[in-house]
C-alpha cells in the first residue's frame, strides 16, 4: 500500500498504519488495519467497545510491542519497545483515567523520569520554570508547586497535555478524554485540543460521544470487530452514517421511547425534605407507577448522593421516605431490598458486580435467600436463572460461567440490571446506566428501561447525556449543587431548557 | 474432567509439588515411603491445618487474623483447667469451642463494626489474648491432663486413624461445605473481591465478616484441644509465632491474600506439603536450620506461581475482553 502513495501524499502523512494485524491467543483484536493519518489533522477513532481502537493506540504508544506489519512516523519505520520509547519520539497520550502521583506537586509530575538535573540533583528551579511556562501556554489557572490532590478532574487533564508538550510532543492521542469531565470542562478542552491543531500537533482522538467528534475532528477512521472500515471526511458525513458504520447495522442509537409512554398517577416512591449536611438539601419529590424519571445537572450535583441516600449506601441528615405511601426505614442497603429497590450504581467495576464471579453469581448475589434450599446454594437454580437472562438480554457471550470482568461494559450493564431483574425490584434506580458503552449496546440498555416500565416497574435514571434525558424520560428533575432547580414534563424537554436549570442561568 | 481440571487447577499443582517433593525424599530415604511415616505427616499436619482452614476464611473477606497464636494459648489453658477441676471431657471440648467463638467474634466486631484494619486489629489483639492467656495461669503450666479427655481429641479410632485425624478431614470436608455450596462462603468470596459491590447488592457485609472471623476461632480452638490432647499439658506460652505456619498453609493452598480468592482443599494440601518438607528433611537427617529456608522458599515459590498464573490470567482475560 505504502508504495502506492504519491510523493507529495507521503510528504503530508504523519502516522501511516500499515497491515497492522495484532493476535492474542485465540483472538485477532486487529485484522490488517490499513489507513493513515495526516499532519497536523484531528483525526477520530471511532468504533464499538472491543472494535480494536485501544489497541491500535496501545500498538503506537509502544505498550505492545509485538505485532505484524508497520508503523510509520513521518514516513520512517518506528516500533517502539515501551511507552517511554514513544515519549521520547513524541508521541504523547491523554487517557480517560487519569494517572498521577497525586502526592507530588504537579510540576514533578509533568516532568516525572525526565527532571532537569544540575551536579546529580534534580535542578528545581529549571523544572518549574520550563513547566509554568507550559501551564501558561495553556491557560491553565494553577502552577507548577501546586499539589496535585488539591486540583479538579479536568485540571489533572490539563497536567497530562503539559506533560505531552513537555516532551515535545508531535502526536497527542486522546482515549475518551471528557468521560469524566463536567460540560464546561469539556468545551474548554475541546477548545484546547482546537489550539494543539493550530501548533501543528497531529492529534488521534477516541471518544463515544459523536457530538465531538463533529465539534473538533477533521476525519474519522472506523474500526468495526478489529477491521479498517473506512475513513471519512467529517464535514460530509451524517450521524447516521457514522453509526451505521460503526455497528455494521441499523441500530438507532438515539434514545427514543418506541413504545407508548405508561405512567400512572400512582405514586411509588415519594421523597419529603431529604437532607444531608453541606451535601444536599431539601430533595422532595414523586415517583409514578411506570415513569422513567430522570435526574439532570452538571457532574458535581449531588444527584449520585441522593439515590445513595435514597437506597440506604450512605446516611442522611433529616427527611422521609415514603414507600407505596408507607414511611420507610432505609438505613442499609438490606433495607432498600426489602422495599424493592434497585440501584445500578455509577462505577461497574467498584461497585456493580464482584470481580472474581462469573455472571451467574453475579446476577444472583442480591437474591441469594431464593437460590438457597436448607441452607446450601442451589447452584442449578443460579445457573437457570442466567441462562432466562442471558436470553432476554442477548447478553453476549452467552456462558453463565464467563467472568462479568471479561464482559464489555455494555454487557456488564446486563448482568448487573439481570441482578435487579433477579430481585424482582419494583423501583430501579440507574446511575449513567450508559456511561462508557459502545451506541450498540446503549440502545439495547433502553429498550430493557422501555421494558421495565412497561411492565409496572418504575425507573429513576441519572444521566449527564442529555440526548439520553430528553429522548428517555417521561419527567426530568434538574439539580444544582445539591437543590432541585425545576421539573420539567416530557413536552418542555430540549437542551437549552436543561441547561439553563442546570447552570443556573 | 476438563471441567475439574480447571476448576482444581490450583489443587492439582500443590497436589503435583508435593507428589515431587515425597519422591526426592522418598529416594533418598525409602523410609519416608512406610505407612507409619506418612500417618504421620496428617498427624503432625492437624493442628496447623486447623489453624490454617479458619485463617482462610478470614483472608478470602480480604482479612488476616494474626490472634490464632494467642487464641490458641487462651483456650488451651482454659480448657486445661476444666478438665483438670473435674469438668467432662466432651462439655469441656464444647466450652473450648465457645471461647474460640468469642475471641474471633471480638476481632471480627473491631474490624467490620470500629473499622480497624485486619492486620493492625489482629496485631493489637494478639498481645491482649497472650497476656490474658499468662493472666489464666499465673505463667504456669497446666498438668496433668486427664486421660478421658486426651483419649477423646487424640485417641485411636480406627486402625491407625486417630481421632484428631478425623476430626481434622471432617473440619475441612464441613469448611469446604460451607465456602462452596452455603450463602455465608458466596458472600465471603464476594466481600473479600468488592466489599462495596457486595453492600449494595443487600448483603450484610459486617455480619458475614464478624461470623468469618468467629469461625476461625472455633477451628483455632479446635486446634488447641488437639494439642492440650497431644501434650497433656496447656502451656500460656503455646501457639506463639504459629499464625506464620497457618498463613503459609494457606498461601501455599493458593489463597491470595487480596482476598476474594482461596480454597479449603489448597489451603488442606499446603498444610500437608509442609508438613511433608519438615518430616523429609527431618527423615533425611538436614540440620533443623536448613528447614527454615526450604519452608521460606516454598512459601516464596507458591506465592511467585500465583503471580505468574494471575500475568497469564490477566492476558487471557485482556484476549477476551477484546473478543
Amino acid at each position: 500500500m505504502a508504495g502506492l502513495l504519491k510523493r507529495d501524499e507521503l510528504m503530508s502523512i504523519m502516522i501511516h498504519f500499515s497491515n497492522i494485524t495484532k493476535q492474542f491467543p485465540g483472538n485477532k483484536a486487529l485484522d490488517d488495519v490499513d489507513f493513515s493519518v495526516e499532519k497536523g489533522e484531528i483525526h477520530a477513532l471511532l468504533g464499538e467497545n472491543g472494535a480494536g481502537k485501544s489497541t491500535l493506540l496501545n500498538i503506537l504508544h509502544g505498550i505492545y510491542p509485538d505485532y505484524d506489519g508497520e508503523v510509520e512516523i513521518d514516513g520512517s519505520k518506528v516500533n517502539f519497545k515501551n511507552a517511554n520509547d514513544a515519549i521520547e519520539y513524541g508521541i504523547a497520550k491523554v487517557h480517560q483515567e487519569v494517572n498521577l502521583v497525586t502526592e507530588l506537586t504537579v510540576g514533578q509530575n509533568i516532568a516525572l523520569g525526565y527532571e532537569p538535573a544540575k551536579k546529580g540533583l534534580i535542578d528545581y528551579e529549571a523544572m518549574y520554570e520550563k513547566t509554568d511556562g507550559i501551564l501558561e501556554k495553556l491557560g491553565c489557572r494553577f502552577r507548577s508547586r501546586d499539589r496535585v490532590n488539591s486540583l479538579s478532574t479536568g485540571e489533572m487533564q490539563m497536567i497530562l497535555i503539559a506533560k505531552a508538550l513537555f516532551h515535545n510532543a508531535r502526536i497527542i492521542s486522546f482515549d475518551e478524554p471528557t468521560s469524566a469531565l463536567t460540560d464546561r470542562e469539556v468545551d474548554r478542552l475541546l477548545q484546547l485540543i482546537m489550539e494543539l491543531k493550530a501548533q501543528g500537533i497531529t492529534i488521534l482522538y477516541i471518544t463515544h460521544r459523536l457530538d465531538e467528534v463533529y465539534a473538533i475532528a477533521d476525519r474519522a477512521s472506523i474500526l468495526r470487530d478489529g477491521k479498517y472500515i473506512c475513513t471519512l471526511q467529517i464535514k460530509e458525513t451524517k450521524k447516521d452514517e457514522l453509526i451505521r458504520h460503526m455497528v455494521g447495522r441499523d441500530v438507532s442509537a438515539y434514545a427514543v421511547r418506541n413504545q407508548e409512554l405508561c405512567s400512572s398517577e400512582e405514586v411509588v416512591l415519594k421523597v419529603e425534605s431529604l437532607c444531608k449536611n453541606g451535601v444536599f438539601e431539601d430533595i422532595s419529590f414523586e415517583l409514578h407507577r411506570g415513569e422513567i424519571l430522570s435526574f439532570a445537572g452538571l457532574v458535581g450535583s449531588k444527584r449520585t448522593d441522593v439515590m445513595r441516600a435514597i437506597f440506604g449506601a450512605d446516611s442522611y441528615t433529616s427527611g422521609s421516605v415514603y414507600i407505596h405511601g408507607k414511611k420507610a426505614e432505609i438505613r442499609t442497603p438490606k433495607d432498600a431490598l426489602r422495599y424493592s429497590l434497585g440501584l445500578i450504581p455509577e462505577n461497574r467495576k467498584t461497585q456493580g458486580f464482584v470481580k472474581n464471579f462469573n455472571n451467574a453469581v453475579n446476577m444472583a448475589l442480591a437474591s441469594m435467600d431464593r437460590f438457597c434450599s436448607r441452607g446450601f446454594v442451589n447452584e442449578k437454580k443460579i445457573l437457570e436463572n442466567c441462562m432466562y437472562y442471558t436470553g432476554e438480554m442477548n447478553l453476549h457471550p452467552a456462558d453463565p460461567e464467563y467472568l462479568t470482568e471479561a464482559l464489555s461494559g455494555g454487557n456488564a450493564q446486563k448482568v448487573i440490571i439481570a441482578k435487579w431483574m433477579t430481585t424482582d425490584a419494583d423501583i430501579i434506580i440507574f446511575d449513567e446506566p450508559t456511561k462508557g458503552i459502545d451506541v450498540g449496546a446503549k440502545a439495547e440498555i433502553y429498550r430493557l428501561m422501555e421494558e421495565l416500565v412497561a411492565r409496572g416497574k418504575s425507573i429513576i435514571m441519572v444521566s449527564s447525556e442529555l440526548p439520553e434525558v430528553i429522548g428517555m424520560s417521561d419527567r426530568v428533575i434538574v439539580m444544582r449543587e445539591g437543590r432541585i432547580m425545576g421539573e420539567l414534563g416530557r413536552k418542555e424537554l430540549n437542551e437549552e431548557i436543561i441547561m439553563k436549570f442546570a447552570m443556573g442561568g | 474432567m476438563k471441567g475439574f481440571v480447571k476448576r482444581f487447577s490450583r489443587e492439582l499443582e500443590v497436589v503435583a509439588a508435593l507428589a515431587v517433593i515425597m519422591i526426592v525424599f522418598g529416594m533418598i530415604q525409602p523410609i519416608y515411603f512406610s505407612p507409619s511415616n506418612l500417618l504421620d505427616i496428617l498427624d503432625q499436619s492437624v493442628i496447623n491445618g486447623l489453624l490454617a482452614i479458619g485463617m482462610t476464611l478470614v483472608i478470602i473477606t480480604g482479612g488476616i487474623d494474626l490472634t490464632v497464636g494467642s487464641t490458641l494459648a487462651i483456650v488451651i489453658v482454659s480448657v486445661g483447667n476444666f478438665t483438670v477441676m473435674g469438668l467432662r471431657p466432651l462439655p469441656a471440648v464444647l466450652a473450648g469451642v465457645a471461647i474460640g467463638f468469642v475471641l474471633g467474634l471480638v476481632n471480627g466486631v473491631l474490624v467490620a463494626k470500629m473499622r480497624l484494619q485486619p492486620f493492625v486489629a489482629t496485631l493489637g489483639m494478639m498481645s491482649v489474648y497472650r497476656g490474658v492467656a499468662y493472666l489464666i495461669t499465673g505463667g504456669w503450666p497446666v498438668l496433668n491432663i486427664p486421660q478421658t479427655f486426651r483419649d477423646l481429641m487424640d485417641g485411636d479410632v480406627v486402625g491407625s486413624l486417630s481421632s484428631s485425624m478425623i476430626l481434622f478431614l471432617a473440619v475441612t470436608a464441613v469448611a469446604y461445605i460451607l465456602l462452596k455450596h452455603t450463602k455465608f462462603g458466596t458472600y465471603l468470596y464476594a466481600i473479600g473481591s468488592n466489599e462495596e459491590a457486595t453492600r449494595l447488592s443487600g448483603v450484610n457485609v459486617d455480619k458475614n465478616k464478624i461470623l468469618a472471623y468467629a469461625v476461625c476461632g472455633v477451628t483455632v480452638a479446635l486446634a488447641a484441644m488437639v494439642m492440650l490432647a497431644k501434650l497433656g499439658t496447656g502451656e500460656p506460652a503455646a501457639g506463639a509465632s504459629y499464625e506464620t505456619n497457618a498463613i503459609a498453609a494457606a498461601a501455599i493452598g493458593g489463597t491470595s491474600l487480596a482476598g476474594g480468592k482461596g480454597s479449603i482443599v489448597g489451603t488442606f494440601l499446603g498444610a500437608i506439603l509442609l508438613q511433608a518438607l519438615k518430616v523429609g528433611l527431618v527423615v533425611c537427617g538436614v540440620d533443623t536450620f536448613w528447614q527454615y529456608i526450604a519452608t521460606g522458599l516454598i512459601i516464596v515459590f507458591a506465592v511467585y506461581v500465583d503471580v505468574i498464573q494471575g500475568k497469564l490470567a490477566a492476558m487471557r482475560l485482556n484476549k477476551k475482553a477484546k473478543a
